[in-house]
């Protein structure tokens, strides 16, 4: 793996404006979203250091559905899994697999059997050992069909999972799957400890044990999730450089659902560190001293095009490149986004993840050329007064409608008609399978996105039936599958590059730009240390209070 | 009266019954599956597993059916858990009941004392510069959206002279929220306490009042002011549902914790049995609010009478 990451930090610039009056138009305009700022400080004196212990309180724009990471995958849950359980794995900050609970792994010459040999002398939060029998537990609850788990796809498809000593732990696999080792990375892939088997149905909703750095103290749902350091942390393989416990006392996880109101609670310093400030205000965060903007690169976050193909015009090929070479992704992303905010991405995994190739995949993308698509739109019969009318889809939030307006503007310059439909996330998704059922009626397509730790995101979105039903065929699943038995990672790289290079010469998945969700963060200048790791996954462990 | 409050009562059930059956309809119209929508980006899961998860919800079985199991499960007191977290549903609304309850009788307060303050002056001094400024100033309340006047609220008075915190449910971050949805409706109650009193100072007992020498305060407390209350009091009712209603927004704005948040939430991810904890909670504590207020209107005017 040869990623890299990088974490841009923008200090904000030094300005500042005296306030001549607050007439009542002035105040208007900067609640509004203009770069009006103000000078409320709570800052310390300068040349004060940074020291330990403090409460560091983070406001998110909802809450985590369960503590339990069996129930819940979304990026508000597993961002609290992440700070109280631990992994087996980590992701170094090149992004490379390392140890973590987990001292070394071993993974059989035919891919069916992978064993982990763990640290020993590890404990619970709640003072247990942690060991193999924890894994196990973690494990069997995880895949356990009577369970409710909602990641047990993500596990693969385990035969067993053996205690072979107290720190020896083996999978086995009915067939090889590649993916597992990366999984054993994500936070979806927590181990809990098997004291939890006590808590019954209380485990994840007000008792959570783990060995993370950070333990449940109290959760008030909906309002906020408090939580102290865990005093005998020992860093195995997280990308911090503190070897030991948090330097931070207490991180209290805050629910502001308002973007305007968590950039007031983060000026006022009622708040230090706040996630997705509204987009359109970033230039007041960016002049104010005192705040700090950070932008998450690396994500495995990927915008993309796909097209609804169980009817005209989008099961012609043609057509789909048509809309390919019609867009300017470049000049779209600088009409919606600030400078530095996103990326063009030209593979379907984004960067970041395994096989994500800038270069390889340059040689299959599409570069703009509205000729060649007037060229493909007169081949399959349209014309000026004949054109392609189509619906463009997409979910609201971070600027996509202003995405999608740009690309519906450069569409209908070559004599694409789309009429944008935008709507909440969860009917998208319903919406796209729909269309993917229906023969009649106009044709869609949609900026969809997707996130994912591997390019198995590929097999889950593209294997019939696929995740919406979408474009199949016998010779991409057969593509697919490749990825996922073949084990060896030169190997495993060519068939992840076979199946990106189908995609995007069969204009079946457009990638557009990365990351584009709730990747934007902002602090107090007084928080040192605050670190998103690859993946999104926001770091405490080296956070200290200046 | 305890024949009419049985009827009321009967009435109340009925009118909770039809609501969720209503909402029940509702929800399963809008597109989109909770399973789906809790796997949709960032999960590896095959569609057959999907499909077992939604056999383990009752998801798969027909919209009659969820519905009357579930409220034989409610008649037993239990509103089920989230589809998303597996978290037991009541505690989740009755955690936050008394947050929105609270949010809302204080700004029915504010409501009541501002708007009921505003309207009487308005109408006792009819035609003049007063009676026009309190008359602008509650068409331009009237007219600003609550999720406004909540930003500008905390732009004022929280970024810029550090009075109150932006947020958090907590007594010291109630005033806002409470200024916000109690001025807000303030604007309609000023309205309508001016054209009601406008009424009773033109009616003739008004003159014989101040013919008998009466004193001009004991004229506008005693006559005036009492049956002019009457109206306003019969909406009462109908402004407590608004602040229910209206908490939605100021809520989210404030990252007041009360149940309109869950509930906007929850519709956006399909969780079944939260929306309809929320409609049964939200339905019966309107239901409630109502019956007492027209009780206390009886109260109030005694030639109201229920039989």
């Amino acid at each position: 793996m040869f990623w890299q990451f990088k974490l841009t930090k923008r200090t904000a610039q030094r300005q500042r404006r005296s306030l001549l009056g607050v007439a009542l138009t002035a105040i208007l305009v900067s609640a509004c979203g203009n770069n009006q700022q103000t000078t409320t400080t709570t800052s310390p004196s300068p040349g004060t250091t940074a020291t330990e212990g403090g409460t560091l309180i983070w406001a998110r724009y909802g809450d985590a559905d369960s503590l339990d990471p069996h129930r819940t995958t979304t990026t508000l849950s597993w961002q609290i899994f992440d700070q109280i359980y631990d992994t087996l794995l980590a992701f170094n900050d090149s992004g490379e697999i390392v140890p973590n609970l987990a001292r070394e792994w071993q993974v059989s010459d035919d891919g069916t059997e992978v064993t982990f040999v763990l640290n020993e002398g590890m404990t619970c939060h709640d003072g247990t050992p942690f060991d193999a029998n924890d894994v196990k537990y973690t494990a069997d609850r995880a895949i356990d069909s009577q369970n409710p788990s909602v990641t047990r796809g993500a596990w693969g498809p385990i035969e067993a999972v053996d205690v072979v000593d107290p720190q020896t732990v083996r999978f086995r696999f009915q067939s090889p799957f590649a993916a597992f080792v990366s999984f054993m990375a994500d936070p979806f892939a927590s181990m809990i400890c098997d004291s939890n088997q006590e808590l019954g149905d209380q485990f994840g909703v007000s008792q959570a044990v783990g060995t993370g750095p950070w333990q449940l103290v109290s959760w008030t749902r909906g309002d906020e999730i408090v939580l102290d350091k865990n005093p005998d942390y020992v860093r195995y393989g997280r990308p911090v450089q503190n070897e030991g416990a948090a330097y931070l006392d207490r991180l209290v996880v805050r629910q502001i659902p308002e973007a305007q109101t968590r950039l007031a609670g983060l000026q006022t310093g009622e708040v230090q560190l706040i996630v997705n400030p509204p987009l359109d205000d970033l230039d007041a965060i960016r002049g104010n001293s005192n705040l700090e903007l950070h932008v998450a690169e690396n994500t495995g976050q990927n915008f993309f095009f796909e097209f609804t193909v169980s009817r005209p015009p989008f099961n012609d090929i043609r057509a789909r490149q048509a809309v390919a070479y019609a867009i300017d992704i470049d000049a779209a992303l600088r009409v919606a986004f600030d400078e530095g905010l996103v990326e063009r991405e030209r593979c379907p995994i984004s960067r970041g993840v395994f096989g994500n190739d800038q270069e390889f995949c340059g040689q299959y993308s599409y570069e703009h050329n509205p000729d060649r698509a007037r060229q493909l739109l007169a081949e399959m019969g349209y014309s000026a007064n004949r054109p392609m009318e189509v619906i463009l889809m997409t979910s609201t939030g971070d600027n996509r409608e202003r995405m999608v307006q740009v690309f519906q503007s450069q569409l209908a310059q070559v004599g694409i008609n789309a009429k944008i439909e935008t709507m909440d996330i969860g009917t998208l998704n319903a919406r796209v399978k729909q269309e993917n059922e229906r023969t009649s009626g106009i044709s869609t397509f949609d900026m969809m996105d997707w996130a994912w730790f591997d390019p198995d995101i590929l097999y889950q979105l593209w294997h019939s039936p696929g995740a919406y039903s979408g474009y199949q065929s016998p010779e991409l699943d057969k593509l697919l599958e490749r990825t996922r038995t073949t084990v060896d990672a030169t190997q495993r790289r060519e068939a992840v590059n076979d199946v990106m290079e189908y995609l995007l010469s069969n204009a079946v998945h457009i990638p557009l730009y990365t990351p584009g969700s709730l990747w934007v963060y902002a602090t107090r200048s007084q928080v040192q240390g605050f670190k998103i790791g690859p993946f999104n996954r926001p770091v405490f462990n080296d956070v200290r209070l200046q | 009266m305890t024949r009419y409050f049985i009827k009321r009562l009967l009435g109340g059930l009925f009118t909770i019954w039809i609501t969720t059956i209503a909402v029940t309809l509702l929800i399963h119209l809008v597109p989109g599956d909770p399973v789906q929508i809790m796997y949709a980006q960032s999960q590896s899961t095959t569609p057959e597993q999907i499909e077992q998860i939604r056999r383990n919800l009752g998801l798969d079985r027909p919209i009659y059916e969820q519905y009357i199991m579930y409220m034989g499960r409610v008649l037993q007191g239990d509103f089920g858990t989230t589809i998303r977290g597996n978290q037991p549903v009541l505690d989740l609304l009755l955690v936050r009941l008394p947050n929105t309850l609270l949010l809302a009788v204080t700004s029915l307060i504010i409501t009541m004392v501002v708007g009921v303050t505003a309207g009487f002056f308005a109408a006792y001094k009819r035609g003049t510069w007063i009676d026009t400024t309190l008359m602008t100033g509650a068409i331009v309340g009237i007219s600003v959206p609550s999720f406004w006047l909540g930003l500008m609220l905390i732009s004022i008075f929280s970024v810029r002279l550090g009075w109150f915190p932006v947020s958090g449910t907590n007594l010291n971050n109630l005033v806002l929220p409470a200024l916000t949805l109690g001025l807000a409706n303030a604007a309609s109650v000023s309205r309508l306490t001016r054209s009601s009193m406008l009424d009773v100072l033109s009616q003739d007992y008004m003159r014989t009042a101040r013919a008998k020498g009466l004193a001009e305060t004991l004229v506008l407390s005693r006559h005036a002011f009492r049956n002019g209350m009457i109206n306003v009091v019969n909406m009462l009712g109908l402004q407590f549902t608004y602040m229910m209603g209206g908490a939605i927004v100021v809520e989210n704005v404030f990252a007041w914790n009360g149940i309109g948040r869950l509930a906007i939430q929850s519709i956006f991810q399909r969780d079944y049995p939260t929306i309809q904890g929320f409609i049964l909670i939200f339905a019966t504590v309107v239901v409630i609010v109502s019956i007492v207020l027209d009780l206390l209107y009886a109260w109030i005017d005694p030639r109201i009478t229920y039989n």
